[in-house]
């Protein structure tokens, strides 16, 4: 019996050591940014991100390259969350593996907050230059004060190269170039090792006499003050004196070298341009939504008027970035992220040209594995049961109308 | 040997067992002390530290020596009355910088690839040698927190100004002028720091003109001088020793 129970206790022993090692080292690569987790309202029912487009998918160490396209700020802007109000154009990858060389809303550098006007559309570029290789899920965001980060569609991008050979050449205003990447870093060292050996030879100059055990009994015998000597009061003069004389001399040197130093930059930039967007000639009421929880689909039963003077078709249901497509009407030519792309996942009972001044009630599906994969499904555990998103009707012209819609959304579970 | 018999047999035996235990006490002070500190410090001077676009010239100035002078308070109020030890603020600052280096070397750089000189902490060491000097000098607590408080936050944008001022020289980017620091905090993303939540040159110091940063730093080391006291409170009492009385 106690063979077996040794016998037990080491191969126990044995399986747990293996479990640690395996989980030292079993690093896998966090691939994603928390996305999927975000309540799938916010997703829907803030930033619309559309038009998208990722100038490349692939490139080497110091390549550019940008992502472009617009994003229309919903008008019906949950309660729950802050209205931008204070927003900063961001980009989700994970850490400085692209510098950021530039962003613009509405041709408008934005290294800044800025103010958002609900219910307007905004034209958007972010200028990347690719620092760390790897492959790299790029997404578009925005945060918002008090409202977290809205994060917008992702795309994979491979950077190839060596992250020693990337360059960040900065002019300045005083007319000297540097590396932006390695700039400063030998003052940085320099200053930071005289201060700590400083501060080492200060305690050095006191451990190298008895320190505890002496002194204490020294101390509650009464014998406090005989363990300062003398020299030891001098030899602090100096550490004292010299450390505000080195302050002062350098900072004197300092500003001797760098004679023009400016203040950090800071403030919220208002007044963003809006893209300027003819009013749409279609209308559409939205009669009732339920998403069939079963199915992974949404359907929408929709009042469309066309008002304009050519014949329309639905052709796109873009929410949360996940764009449903009739496939006869509209198709992807942006190279948009395959996981967002439902190709045939919008279907129309009737999607024969609307004519103009006709109007028509339809039932419009949105079906795709997205739903549950991006949990957009969990709306229905939302707070506020609402869904939103943009329609997108075209003519035969190739004019595109946006519409954008909101309404209570209504579980179905059978 | 009976319980009543001396560990040690001889007056070199005796010395050498309690420089061991000079070394091992000494150790073991530094990492407390680092740990406690870097938590500390990480919390409540947080990003201050972390990014050079938030060393400022008001609100960096002002929050950092007054967060940053509790660990020395406490940390002296026990060496000093305790041993006569007049190095407690310097071994707590030695012990926050190396925490904060080993953590912005291997996190901040080595895991997350945020170039170091955005990333560096600041410097305490000058106020930590005027404090431990003011209290050996002056053998008071009053005279410390007074004199030695108001170092603290005085010295404290000097000492750090030659590291920093190279990143303070402007420059013009697509139509706009920022520091290199600012530019810094732009190119290399924080995807959860977005720039709003960025607390530099906010306030009402406009009277000054630019000169801003002494008055901070005056307003930071009076402040600091409160936190001194109620932070030597906590090192007495830590320091205290209780006995039981025997029944």
């Amino acid at each position: 019996m106690k063979l077996i129970k040794d016998k037990v206790a080491k191969l126990s022993f044995v399986a747990l050591l293996v479990s640690v090692t395996a989980a030292m080292f079993y690093t896998p690569t966090a691939s994603a940014h928390g996305e999927k987790s975000q309540a799938a309202f916010m997703r829907m029912r803030t930033i619309h991100w559309f038009d998208l487009n990722w100038s490349k998918d692939e490139l080497t160490v110091n390549d550019t390259m940008t992502i472009s396209g617009k994003f229309h700020v919903f008008a019906g802007w949950p309660e729950t969350v802050d209205k931008p109000e204070i927003s900063f154009l961001n980009i989700g990858i994970p850490g400085p593996v692209f510098i950021r060389a530039g962003s613009w809303i509405g041709g408008q550098l934005v290294p800044r907050s800025v103010t958002l006007e609900l219910g307007e559309t905004y034209e958007f570029k972010v200028l990347l230059k690719a620092r760390r290789p790897g492959d790299w899920h790029v997404h578009t965001m925005m945060n918002v004060k008090g409202g977290g980060p809205i994060i917008g569609p992702g795309k994979w991008v491979t950077i190839s190269g060596s992250m020693a050979n990337f360059k960040n050449p900065i002019t300045t205003l005083t007319g000297e170039t540097i590396d932006l990447e390695t700039y400063n870093l030998s003052n940085t060292y320099f200053w930071h090792t005289f201060w700590y050996a400083l501060g080492i030879a200060w305690v050095a100059y006191w451990a190298r006499k008895p320190m505890f055990i002496p002194r204490i009994i020294a101390v509650d015998s009464g014998k406090a003050d005989s363990l300062i000597s003398a020299t030891d009061r001098k030899v602090a003069l100096a550490f004292a004196a010299g450390s505000i004389a080195i302050v002062a001399m350098s900072m004197s040197s300092t500003n001797e070298q760098y004679p023009v130093t400016t203040p950090l930059q800071a403030g919220l930039l208002r007044g963003m341009k809006p893209l300027e967007m003819p009013a749409p000639t279609v209308s559409v009421k939205v009669e009732d939504a339920t998403y069939r929880v079963p199915g992974r689909a949404m359907q929408m039963t929709l009042t469309v008027t066309n008002n304009g003077d050519a014949p329309i078709r639905l052709g796109e249901f873009n929410t949360a970035g996940v764009r449903f497509l009739d496939a006869a009407v509209s198709k992807d030519e942006s190279g948009y992220p395959d996981d967002l792309l439902a190709e045939e996942g919008l279907t129309v009972s009737d999607n024969s040209a609307l004519a103009p001044g006709q109007s028509r009630t339809i039932q419009v599906t949105a079906s795709d594995a997205a739903w549950e994969v991006y949990r957009l499904a969990d709306l229905i555990y939302d707070p506020d049961s609402r869904f939103a998103g943009l329609l997108f009707f075209y003519d035969d012209a190739g004019g595109r109308q946006m519409v954008m819609v909101d309404a209570p959304l209504i579980p179905s579970f059978i | 040997m009976s319980a009543s018999q001396s560990a040690v047999r001889s007056r070199a035996e005796a010395v050498k067992v309690s420089r061991t235990f000079d070394w091992l006490i000494l150790f073991t002070l530094f990492f407390v002390i680092l740990g406690g500190y870097h938590v500390h410090f990480m919390l409540t001077g947080g990003d201050w530290d972390f990014w050079t676009d938030w060393k400022d010239r008001r609100l960096w100035v002002t929050v950092l020596p007054i967060v940053g002078i509790t660990f020395p308070a406490a940390v002296q109020s026990v060496l000093w009355w305790r041993y006569r030890l007049p190095f407690g603020a310097v071994v707590a600052v030695l012990g926050l910088l190396f925490g904060e280096w080993v953590n912005r070397y291997f996190n901040f750089w080595g895991w997350t690839y945020f170039p170091v000189n955005f990333v560096f902490p600041s410097n305490f060491m000058p106020g930590a040698i005027v404090l431990d000097v003011i209290l050996m000098l002056s053998n008071s607590m009053q005279l410390t927190a007074v004199l030695g408080g108001l170092g603290y936050g005085l010295l404290f944008y000097p000492g750090n100004w030659p590291i920093i001022a190279p990143l303070h020289v402007p420059v013009e980017y697509n139509g706009m002028m920022m520091t290199l620091a600012d530019l810094q905090g732009y190119h290399y993303v924080r995807t959860g720091t977005p720039e709003y939540i960025r607390m530099v040159e906010k306030g009402t110091l406009r009277t000054f003109g630019k000169d801003v940063a002494p008055v901070s730093a005056f307003f930071s080391g009076f402040v600091s001088i409160i936190i001194y006291f109620l932070w030597h409170f906590f090192g007495k009492w830590f320091g205290s020793t209780a006995f039981t009385q025997s029944t």
